[in-house]
């Protein structure tokens, strides 16, 4: 379960202070496939990096399965964004250095997964989101649509209960987008908490439940 | 550990050109610092094995002299000879009258330096190194012999007074002209080269024909064998307080055993190396520069890249190893280079000094420093990447959502 309570960011920038976030309180049950809908610039990006612990609040609170992640450690933010969530981004961000299965398995050689396992492992979850015969590729080798199913495997590397994504069909064509959403939507029956910023209405139809935001704000 | 060796690998397989110059840096710094210390051990080494025969020697000259040098006038006399002679522990004590004359042959006049020793006693001085040369350099040539006691104008002459100074080489048995007087050349010393090359330069002629002919009559050196090397030191003090006693003067008799020679050299050496290695170790600096230059260059572009992976998980120490573990290879690769350029460059400088100084001081390659050598260049490099990869694993994660 993940619950923020009166989450505000504010940015500084010199003498501007953009209010990203505003007291909002939202409440997101394990297994849940939501999805967060709003303008640009109403603050889902921003909430959404706090709850995948990529940044730290002004003031309010986030837990995450009751741990108030304020009070943790910047290793453990890092653990918990290694073992509890797996994070997928609009800009799919893969390493271009690293071929696909070194992508998937970074993530488990960071958790200290020994490099047989990991490997293995990594080739399942590429079998997984259909690119076993991509295994050595680069991602620059892939199209939109394939790289994104690879930062899918790379965030369910380490087995994680929760996935976020950032506008995670806003890069591909609507077909890939729909190929994207099956993948998540299996996820989410294997019982995975699914939450997904988006644009789109028909995708966002997809979700179990949607929340909108205006302003900073979770509208009711 | 496989993929993030090929992660390390392609990272600076990526950078090529930055990798290079900073395994050139290294490379530089650690070739040369090889290159002094082999040289220098080379030096140590010729000390050592020229003067470890000449251990129980004690030269004693007139404090104006310099060492191994006939060039003032010698200012000895035989009483003080005897006198030293008589001192407990003396072995042998062989006089020596060294004055420079004018040398001619077949019309080509030097000034060389002429010794006046006896015969028999050329042996004490000579020990085993300095030996009559066989057969001539290209074979033609015959094998002289050494003077003898009943010699009469006759002359023992060094290399390259035979081969060096003289249009045309001169062979045993050729005539050559000292101060006036026809000598005959009985013998030709091999070459010495290092720290008897004054030897090279000489004629040696025996005493009597010095005193008569050459009408020298000073000792400029006197050469002592002690029985005992542990008591050459005491020896030494009690030469110098004879002879000057005799001399009724103070400080007028310089005697130095070869420990004290070799103790001097050694200090020179050790000093000229230092200040080499100091100088060198700029180098290393500079390649200290460098790295933490590129790297942090590196880190600044992979800022996004770092983003992503403590999004997926990795801790600070995680991607500190990476980049440690980057910079640890290049310098490892740079000190294995900075090996093999420090050896060539030893055996060049040595190559060197043998063509330009006529020196011999061999390169002395010792594995030890070879390894230190990969050692240091990875400690270097691992601590001049340490301030950049801190850099780097301090960065937060949400540059990984930051849009380039
Ligand atoms: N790093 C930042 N520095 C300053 N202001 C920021 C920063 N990140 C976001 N903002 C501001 O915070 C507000 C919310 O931004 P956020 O990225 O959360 O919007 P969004 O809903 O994700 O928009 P979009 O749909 O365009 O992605 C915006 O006004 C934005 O300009
Ligand atoms: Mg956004």
């Amino acid at each position: 379960m993940i619950r923020t309570e009166n989450l505000t960011k504010v940015y500084r920038m010199g003498e501007v202070e953009v209010q990203a976030l505003r007291d909002v309180n939202l409440e997101i049950q394990d297994g849940e496939f939501i999805a967060i809908a709003g303008p640009s610039g109403s603050g889902k990006s921003t909430l959404l990096n706090m709850m995948g612990c990529l940044d730290k609040p002004t003031s309010g609170a986030i837990f995450i399965d009751d741990i108030d992640t304020g009070m943790l450690s910047e290793n453990k933010l890092a653990e918990i964004r290694r073992e509890k969530i797996g994070f997928i981004f609009q800009q799919f961000n893969l390493i271009h250095t690293l071929n696909a299965l070194e992508n998937v398995a970074l993530p488990m050689f960071f958790a200290g997964v020994g490099r047989e396992t990991r490997l293995k492992r990594a080739e399942e979850l590429l079998a997984k989101v259909g690119l076993e015969d991509r295994v050595d590729h680069k991602p620059s080798e892939l199209s939109g649509g394939e790289q994104q199913r690879m930062a899918i495997a790379r965030a369910l590397s380490n087995d994680p209960e929760i996935i976020i994504g950032d506008e995670p069909t806003g890069n591909v064509d609507t077909e890939a987008g729909n190929v994207i959403m099956d993948i998540l939507e299996g996820l989410n029956r294997e019982g995975r908490t699914i939450i997904v910023v988006t644009h789109d209405a028909e995708i966002a139809a997809r979700a179990g439940r949607t929340k909108r935001m205006r302003d900073g704000k979770v509208l009711d | 550990m496989g993929d993030v060796f090929s992660l390390v690998y392609r990272n600076i397989r990526e950078r090529k050109g930055r990798s290079v110059l900073t395994i050139l840096g290294i490379t530089v710094g650690i070739g040369a610092v090889i290159a002094l210390i082999s040289i220098g051990y080379g030096m140590q080494e010729s000390i050592t094995a020229e003067l470890i025969e000449m251990a129980d020697v004690i030269m004693v000259t007139p404090m104006s002299m310099e060492f191994g040098s006939f060039g003032a006038f010698g200012s000895f006399t035989d009483r003080d000879l005897e006198a030293v002679k008589r001192i407990g522990g003396v072995k042998e004590a062989v006089a020596m009258r060294g004055v420079t004359e004018d040398i001619e042959y077949r019309g080509e006049t030097f000034r060389v330096e002429v010794v006046g020793i006896e015969p028999r006693d050329m042996g004490a001085v000579f020990g085993e190194t300095v030996k009559l040369e066989e057969g001539g350099d290209d074979g033609g040539g015959t094998t002289g012999r050494e003077l003898r006691d009943n010699d009469h104008k006759a002359c023992e002459i060094g290399y390259s007074i035979a081969y060096d100074y003289f249009s045309d080489e001169i062979g045993v048995n050729d005539r050559l002209t000292i101060n006036g007087s026809k000598f005959r050349v009985v013998g030709v010393l091999e070459k010495q080269g290092g720290f008897r090359s004054d030897v090279d330069s000489q004629i040696y002629v025996t005493t009597r024909d010095a005193m008569t002919i050459l009408d020298n009559d000073d000792i400029s050196i006197i050469f002592v064998r002690v029985r005992n090397i542990a008591d050459a030191e005491e020896i030494a003090a009690e030469i110098e307080e004879r002879i000057d006693d005799n001399h009724k003067l103070d400080d007028f008799t310089s005697a130095m055993t070869m420990g004290s020679a070799v103790e001097q050299l050694e200090f020179i050496f050790g000093t000229i190396q230092v200040v080499l290695l100091a100088i060198t170790s700029i180098s290393l600096i500079v390649a200290s520069l460098v790295i933490m230059n590129t790297m942090l260059m590196s880190v600044m572009e992979r800022t996004h890249e770092i983003g992503v992976m403590k999004a997926i998980g990795a801790k600070n120490r995680n991607i500190l190893s990476l980049f440690l573990l980057e910079v640890g290879v290049v310098s490892a690769i740079g000190g294995v280079f900075g090996c093999i350029f420090g050896v060539i460059g030893a055996h060049a400088m040595s190559f060197g000094l043998q063509t330009a100084l006529d020196v011999e001081i061999a390169a002395i390659v010792k594995p030890e420093v070879l390894l230190g050598g990969v050692a240091v260049a990875m400690l270097v490099g691992v601590l001049s990447g340490l301030y950049p990869a801190r850099k780097a694993s301090k960065m937060s994660p949400v540059e990984a959502v930051r849009y380039e």
